[in-house]
């Protein structure tokens, strides 16, 4: 039992310090992977902690003086680090119980919320806007991610990611897992925040929206939290959805995770780099689509594919 | 002048004959191209109505003009052009001292909004039935009763400090919210102050404060400056037309003194005017990607743009503000070794620019974020009197290099590129048009270029009480410089319209039940330049010093500049 405790502690501070520290390097190589498409040179890849380093040692100017309003940015990070506890980074999920899946739905869907109310704290009016736009996406892209993970359950008969991702493995490739997967992957530009979905920073339009009156330390956590959360979903889509090859050596699997991470971060940063910003009802109503073609996957599921 | 515009031109006197009813004071034909008929104010508006609804005159600006030392009385000039007829309209009203008022025209011309504004702040003659008479261009400090285009007026007057003052804002209609663009917002590269009001995300109205740059220019060409030393000011009004204003300046000077300018000057300036719109419209598609999110179109473009700029600092020593323009003519050749490297570049850029258009035609989410927004009809269009690429975009096909020529482009006349539906998808096709256009236009005109001399020699000097009118195609539209000649080696009086300053006065019926998210990008398809409207001047914000800066100072400036390592 002790072993057990130390043992689930210990990966879940490996996934965390992995998730934290790592974020930003990932970042850093989509960073200099837009430049390249933009014919720059671009920052250096450490730049993201360098900008986290210099944020962090800033003044901290408040618009507001509400606790709320202050302590969001700490929460919106915590809230993505207990979500890069509860999934699969390389190895098991390290706090793993029944029924976790359903958890996950929920922390998902946590700093998103948190960045919302963040927004309706402050008191201008772009963050008040990013604020519902935040709200509005939120609406359209949750649906996609319970139903694309629902698809595993229904197939594994079980609620946690481990019992799914094993099924998975043992059981090769299936329609409606692919075509789950391939929905999730689309929410996933929009749960990362970037084009052709950051409606709700929309730097040109509402100045960042919700971040527009976050600075120094605050503005700090929660562009972390944005990097942390796009990273762990990436481990998520990647685990869960395409766990194979499966070789049984764990470094080579090991290998093989980073390898697919490296994919998909690539694939979001292209489609960020040659789309410009939707409007918000344009981009409502492409989820809308994405939410009823996955549940094209329930049905496969249904029938066994 | 042919037949047809001695009948067009006997047509116009004769419709104000008769329209004014007897109030017609005065008619001359100063130039081929221009009809100037002085009338009574009573009689304007009648007037104004005829020529807009027979004669389909569009309105192009009004110029107060402060004649007391002269006629004892104050002098609106509004200017209308026949585009077709290729006659410039100008009806004078004089105003006495003692009644300091006209009858608006805004009832019929919804486009001299503000320029019915603009003189009753320069000049203080009131638009009698403005519907919107606040202030328009002086800052909200400047006191009451303060006219600076007067003549008694001193160009270095300073006034004294005030505390707490605002702009007059109109507040929202109930239920709606307002959310302010501006004084400084991220896309908008200069100030401006929009006041949307929005339901939800769906804007309702809007209000706006613009003018934060004024700094009076032509305060400036009428009691500093001589006539050689304003284009170089004039270059200075703004930062990517600066050629086509110094130009257009030169050009209504010429007019106004009758100099003939040497063919190869025309065609010299031809060729500059033309690279300024090929690295303007390909800064403007940058800006526009960059407004909807779209950043690799911004640096994309921009590195297309670059070897257009270099060209032109081989040809003029500058990147941009080249002081190539003088009275008569030019003050330096164009470099005939140039030559090679200037065709190569164009093959380059027309090359990269056909990509970028194939990329951006195929795009379906630019369609989804240009199409059907900030949609100006064609009634609009000619109502509020927009210029250039809007113009163009709503299916008025308007050009002043057609319509006036002026330079070389009367050898040289360009393909009007016009679309119909009127939104910013149309105005985007527009400019990508016209600048694959103006490659084709550079590229003739380096072929037709004669030999000669590049400056007239002005042997009678200038004389005064004459008048020029003067537009220049702009990449934004077209620019108006008026000039009346004065007494003491300047201008009586110097009057700039930049293409922007009709363009802008369209944003409200654009925006009207519009998403937010649509706003800049609806804005940024007007290409707008706020340092144009607002003709602007150095100001040493830390002294509040206004500083002018002498012809040999800016000389100097500039070299200290190139030789620092602005070179490329």
């Amino acid at each position: 039992m002790i072993a057990w405790i130390i043992k689930s502690f210990l990966l879940c501070v490996l996934n965390v310090v992995t998730a934290l520290f790592l974020s930003p390097l990932c970042e850093g190589i989509m960073r200099k992977l837009r430049a390249a498409i933009h014919s720059r040179i671009g920052p250096p890849i450490t730049q993201p902690y360098w900008d986290l380093l210099k944020l962090l040692g800033k003044e901290d100017l408040r618009s507001t003086g509400g606790k709320a309003y202050a302590s969001l940015p700490a929460l919106t990070l915590g809230s993505t680090l207990l979500l890069a506890a509860l999934i699969p980074m390389g190895t098991v999920p390290p706090l793993a119980f029944a029924g976790d899946m359903i958890v996950v739905i929920y922390v998902a869907a946590m700093s998103a919320v948190l960045i919302m109310l963040g927004g309706f704290a402050s008191a201008s009016p772009y963050a008040f806007v990013g604020g519902s736009r935040e709200m509005m996406m939120l609406l359209s892209v949750e649906p996609i991610l319970a139903i694309a993970l629902s698809v595993g359950a229904f197939k594994a008969k079980t609620l946690t990611l481990a019992g799914i991702q094993n099924w998975q493995m043992q059981n090769g490739p299936s329609i409606s897992m692919a075509i789950a997967g391939v929905a999730f992957f689309l929410a996933l530009q929009a749960m990362a925040g970037k084009l052709p979905f950051d409606i709700a920073e929309a730097d040109q339009e509402i100045m960042g929206g919700p971040f527009v009156e976050q600075s120094g330390s605050r503005l700090a956590l929660l562009r972390w939290a944005m990097w942390v959360k796009q990273l762990v979903l990436v481990f998520l889509l990647v685990e869960v959805f395409f766990p194979w090859p499966y070789f049984g050596n764990y470094l080579v699997d090991l290998a093989a995770t980073i390898v697919k991470v490296a994919i998909v971060l690539v694939l979001v940063s292209v489609i960020d780099v040659v789309n410009p910003r939707l409007r918000i009802d344009q981009a409502l109503g492409y989820y809308m689509r994405v939410a009823f073609s996955s549940l094209v996957a329930l049905a496969f599921a249904v029938i066994g594919k | 002048m042919t037949a047809t515009d001695q009948v067009t031109v006997m047509r116009v006197e004769e419709l104000i004959a008769a329209r004014s009813n007897g109030g017609l004071l005065s008619a001359t034909i100063p130039h081929a191209d221009t009809v100037h008929c002085t009338i009574e104010k009573r009689t304007l508006v009648r007037v104004v109505e005829g020529l807009v609804n027979e004669l389909q005159a569009r309105f192009m600006i009004s110029v107060g003009t402060d004649q007391r030392p002269v006629t004892g009385n104050f002098a609106i000039v509004q200017l209308f052009s026949l585009d077709r007829e290729h006659l410039y309209v100008l009806l004078e009203s004089p105003v006495s001292e003692k009644d300091p008022q006209i009858d608006s025209i805004t009832g019929v011309v919804a486009g001299a909004n503000w320029a019915e504004r603009e003189f009753q702040d320069a000049i203080g003659v009131h638009p009698t039935g403005h519907p919107d008479p606040r202030r328009l261009l002086l800052a909200d400090d400047w006191p009451e009763g303060m006219y600076p285009l007067r003549r008694d007026f001193p160009y270095n007057y300073r006034p004294p400090h005030a505390e707490d003052v605002h702009p007059q804002m109109r507040e929202p209609p109930s239920g709606a919210t307002v959310m302010p663009m501006g004084p400084f917002f991220p896309v908008l590269e200069e100030p401006a102050y929009w006041r949307l009001f929005v339901e939800g995300e769906m804007i309702v109205g809007c209000d706006t404060r613009l003018f934060y740059n004024h700094r009076g220019i032509e305060k400036l060409g009428d009691s500093v400056l001589t006539y050689n030393e304003i284009p170089f000011l004039a270059e200075r009004i703004c930062g990517i037309c600066g050629f086509i204003h110094s130009t257009c300046y030169c050009q209504a000077v010429e007019k106004a003194a009758g100099i003939e300018v040497p063919r190869r000057a025309r065609y010299i300036r031809t060729i500059m005017l033309e690279l300024e719109r090929i690295h303007s419209h390909l800064l403007w598609l940058g800006i526009a990607g960059h407004i909807i999110g779209f950043d690799t179109v911004l640096m994309q473009t921009w590195r297309i743009r670059e070897p257009v700029m270099w060209v032109c600092e081989q040809i003029s020593g500058n990147r941009k503000t080249y002081g190539m323009n003088t009275i008569g003519g030019l003050r330096r050749d164009f470099p005939e070794e140039t030559k090679p490297k200037l065709l190569q570049t164009l093959d380059t850029v027309e090359k990269e620019a056909i990509a970028v258009r194939e990329a951006i035609v195929g795009d379906t989410t630019l369609h989804a974020r240009t199409k059907g927004v900030g949609e100006l009809t064609n009634e609009w269009a000619k109502k509020i009197c927009v210029v250039g690429p809007p113009a163009r975009a709503s299916g008025v096909a308007i050009d002043a290099r057609i319509d006036h020529p002026y330079a070389a482009y009367d050898e040289l006349p360009p393909q009007i590129a016009t679309q119909e539906a009127g939104d910013t998808w149309s105005r985007v096709l527009v400019r990508v048009t016209e600048l694959l256009e103006s490659i084709r236009l550079v590229r003739e005109a380096m072929a037709a270029i004669p030999d000669g001399p590049i400056c007239a020699e002005i042997k009678k000097g200038i004389p005064p009480g004459k008048v020029g009118v003067s537009v220049v195609e702009a990449p934004r539209g077209e620019a108006i410089h008026f000039v009346q000649t004065g007494g003491d080696n300047r201008p009586y009086r110097w009057r700039v319209r930049a293409p922007t300053y009709p363009n802008l006065q369209a944003m409200p019926v654009m925006v009207d039940k519009a998403n937010i998210a649509d706003v800049p990008i609806t804005l940024g398809s007007l290409d707008p330049c706020f340092s144009c409207t607002e003709r602007l001047e150095t100001l040493d914000k830390r002294t509040g010093e206004v500083r002018v800066y002498s012809r040999a100072e800016v000389l100097d400036l500039s070299r200290m500049k190139t030789r620092s390592g602005g070179a490329q």
